[in-house]
């Protein structure tokens, strides 16, 4: 199908990406800055016309339903969105040297759909429980709160970095010099994780709103439900913690990360154990 | 209120416990994801020792998010949430009450140089500008004067200060919703086979059923398949019953619930009922042919009389051999005849052709001069009903309203108040802005540069 064709050219252009701007952080020269911003925002537009191409198709196949509802078009969602709140970012901010800890996530994403066993790339109907509009805001919701939170934790990541890396080392290695400084990444992050906590919490509202009319409970307690919760209860603790006991650098990094596990465990951990939303294997 | 408050007081009021308790929250949650809860408890006692089973069953670990350690935290968490925001809503209070007057030398203290300009405007043409900019962009602009300076103030986003109380009261609301929908609610299925009626339903999770004050009727259950043989919609023509008499009826679809009474129906599965009816065929030898709709228990005098047939069993599919029909026919003299009809006997004897001589009675012909075949069965379905009361369901709708609400509020506004100082300075007007917030210090500074940035420049188009 020519839609999977152009998702596997856009994984490699994300990674080429990746690479453009580990050449600028590496050689310092902007040039290659602009090149990786050029190559990503392409890697983008092919990817929503793939995404386009999917959403007709499967009108066409007489099914007519968003490309949201699988695992391979969740994980396909995920990485545009990523990239997408990414590149917004890059333009707000003027600032180039996140991309490098963004992209790779991308690009695993990406890879990952194309190549683990059992992803299953077709398009196919939807059961009867899934043919809700509920589940487009659904799915919508949580994943850009995914996609939030992931840029979240490559900024904590970023910030351990920039941290363990000794002041000597912030003067001579061009690396660490272009990252930003200790209170942006911060900021940054804070503001991530409160866009992502945001979505989550629409996220499970819509969730259980589709729950309620498709299985007569708003709330059911299945392992998915229960780790979304416990994902929002993590960046709920981050929030409380930055607001009023005034915690910042190190430890809303740590946080970031331990969210971000969290919520990775709610994406695809789960799936080891007994789901109601096993349709997502 | 005294400045000294009781140490019960600042205990709950402390957003170190509320960490702590959500924190607490989320590890039970987890422990629940791991252990396996209610009915998959059971393998579980199977390898444990029975004392210890008994002991973890006792400590409701097999039901966590219904044991009363979960009803302890929540209500902790709720006692926590009423008492901190008690304590810190008169504060929010004041700040929504704060009079900004317009003067105040104190707010243009340590003013970043970026935060003024010179205009080559006169005092007043320059505060009329101003003045028009506030007002356009916040609808309030209130004014002072003092000396040979001008001040002015606007002020926007107040009420997100109740923000947070919002997201906070959404949280009790949620709290007190599940607490009512866990007391109060009750969860069951009930299966209804097409024409059939019932009035309890089966209790989840209890070996028990709830009677219902009313009855349900299924009068026909449809489904319609994709090519792949995958189901596309299913629905039940559902008619409700009081005292007898038909009270309301309507078609339950997978996604589109109904409600009754304050019980609501859910399209959950389908499947094969048995006992469906069959179509059989009986041809007497070279002569006529009859056809007859049957069920299970039907019992029919042979056309010529040689006796009555009844009709024993219908199967869906016998022995992997597809639909059968078992018929007993009993002649006038009370000897009677057992035979199996099978729907593909062609295909049967196709693959085994000594079929009848080793299993005679697999012959649709053993009771002679009839032959008798079976046309078909009418497939016929029962709809598995998910049924649940849960009262508090609007006030978790309420919850969520709030909750989203309650973030918006804080995500896309803040309280701020903006200043403009103009001071006439040798024909010249040194203008100055600032602002003042509770948060987002970056936001403000950006607007306040827009401010400045709008201002001069509708002070020299104005020109
Ligand atoms: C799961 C439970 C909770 C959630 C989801 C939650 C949510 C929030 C949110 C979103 C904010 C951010 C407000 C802002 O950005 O201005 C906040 C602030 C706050 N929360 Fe909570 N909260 C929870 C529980 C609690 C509890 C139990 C307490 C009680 C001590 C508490 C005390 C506070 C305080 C003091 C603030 C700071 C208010 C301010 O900045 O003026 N929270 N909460």
């Amino acid at each position: 199908m020519i839609n999977t064709t152009i998702l596997s050219w856009v994984t490699f252009i994300y990674f080429a990406a990746f690479v453009f701007y580990l050449f600028r952080m590496v050689l310092g020269r902007e040039f290659w800055g602009k090149l990786a911003t050029v190559t990503a925002l392409a890697g983008l537009a092919a990817q929503t016309v793939a995404l386009a191409i999917r959403w007709k198709t499967s009108y066409d196949l007489g099914f007519g339903h968003a490309p949201l509802s699988n695992f391979y078009e969740s994980l396909i969602f995920f990485a545009w969105t990523i990239v997408l709140l990414y590149l917004l970012m890059e333009w707000r901010l003027k600032n180039r040297s996140i991309g490098v800890f963004v992209l790779p996530i991308a690009f695993l994403i990406m890879a990952y759909a194309s190549i683990a066993p059992g992803v299953n790339s077709r398009i196919e109907p939807l059961i009867p429980a899934l043919q809700s509009n509920w589940l487009t805001s659904h799915v919508l919701t949580c994943f850009l709160g995914y996609a939030a939170f992931t840029v979240a934790f490559a900024l904590g990541i970023m910030f351990l970095l920039k941290r363990t890396a000794s002041s000597e080392a912030a003067r001579t290695k061009t690396f660490i010099r272009l990252l930003p400084s200790e209170y942006h990444i911060d900021e940054l992050m804070y503001s991530c994780a409160v866009l992502g906590f945001i979505f989550l919490t629409l996220g499970i509202v819509t969730g259980s709103v589709w729950a309620h009319y498709a299985w007569g409970s708003y709330w059911s307690w299945d392992p998915k439900e229960t780790w979304s919760l416990i994902t929002w209860l993590v960046y709920a603790v981050m929030l409380h913690a930055r607001l009023v006991r005034g915690w910042r650098g190190r430890r809303m990094a740590i946080m970031a990360i331990v969210g971000f596990g969290c919520m990775l465990f709610t994406y695809l951990g789960v799936n080891l154990l007994p789901s109601l939303h096993s349709y997502m294997v | 209120m005294s400045k000294k408050k009781s140490v019960i007081w600042s205990f709950f009021s402390s957003v170190k416990l509320a960490i702590v308790l959500i924190a607490l929250i989320a590890f039970f949650a987890l422990i629940g994801t791991l252990v396996p809860q209610r009915e998959a408890a059971a393998q579980l006692a199977e390898k444990m020792s029975p004392a210890l089973f008994s002991f973890l069953h006792k400590m409701q670990i097999f039901d966590l998010y219904h044991s009363l350690w979960f009803f302890l935290l929540s209500g902790l968490l709720a006692v926590n949430l009423v008492i901190c925001s008690l304590d810190r809503l008169p504060l929010a209070w004041r700040r929504f009450q704060r009079k900004q007057p317009p003067y105040s030398e104190e707010a243009f203290r340590n003013l970043p140089e970026e935060n003024q300009f010179e205009a080559s405007a006169g005092l007043e043409e320059a505060a009329k500008a101003a003045e028009a900019l506030l007002q356009k962009r916040y609808r309030n602009a209130k004014r002072e004067e003092s000396g040979d300076a001008v001040y002015l103030a606007a002020q926007k986003g107040r009420f997100s200060l109740f923000g947070v109380y919002i997201v906070h009261l959404s949280l009790l609301v949620l709290i007190a919703g599940a607490i009512v929908g866990s007391v109060f609610g009750i969860e069951g299925y009930v299966n209804i086979t097409e024409g059939e009626t019932v009035n309890a339903i089966q209790l989840r999770g209890e070996n028990r059923s709830w009677p219902l004050s009313f009855s349900v009727r299924c009068d026909k259950f449809t489904v319609e398949l994709y090519e792949s043989g995958m189901p596309k919609t299913f629905q039940s023509d559902l008619v409700f019953l009081k005292d007898g008499r038909k009270a309301f009826e309507g078609k339950l679809r997978v996604n589109h619930p109904l409600e009754f009474e304050g019980f609501r129906f859910y399209q959950a599965s389908y499947g094969p009922a048995p006992g469906g009816k069959a179509t059989l065929a009986l041809v007497r030898d070279g002569g006529r042919r009859d056809v007859m709709n049957v069920a299970q228990g039907y019992a029919f005098d042979l056309p010529g009389k040689e006796g009555t047939f009844q009709v024993l069993r219908v199967e869906e599919n016998l022995m992997k051999m597809g639909p059968a029909v078992k018929v007993a026919v009993t002649s006038p003299r009370r000897e009677e005849t057992v035979f199996w009809v099978f729907q593909q006997i062609d295909e049967i004897k196709k693959i085994s052709p000594d079929i009848f001589e080793q299993v005679p009675v697999f012959n649709p012909g053993l009771f002679r001069p009839y032959t008798f075949s079976l046309l078909g069965l009418e497939e016929k379905y029962y709809t598995g009903l998910q049924v649940n009361r849960d009262p508090g369901t609007p006030l978790v709708a309420a919850a969520a309203l709030l909750l989203i609400g309650g973030l918006m509020l804080i995500l896309f506004s803040y309280a701020r108040t903006v200043r403009i100082r103009l001071v006439s300075r040798s024909g010249q007007t040194l203008i100055a802005a600032a602002g003042q917030s509770y948060k987002n210090a970056s936001g403000l500074q950006k607007e306040v540069q827009y401010l400045l940035a709008e201002l001069k420049n509708n002070l020299e188009t104005s020109k």
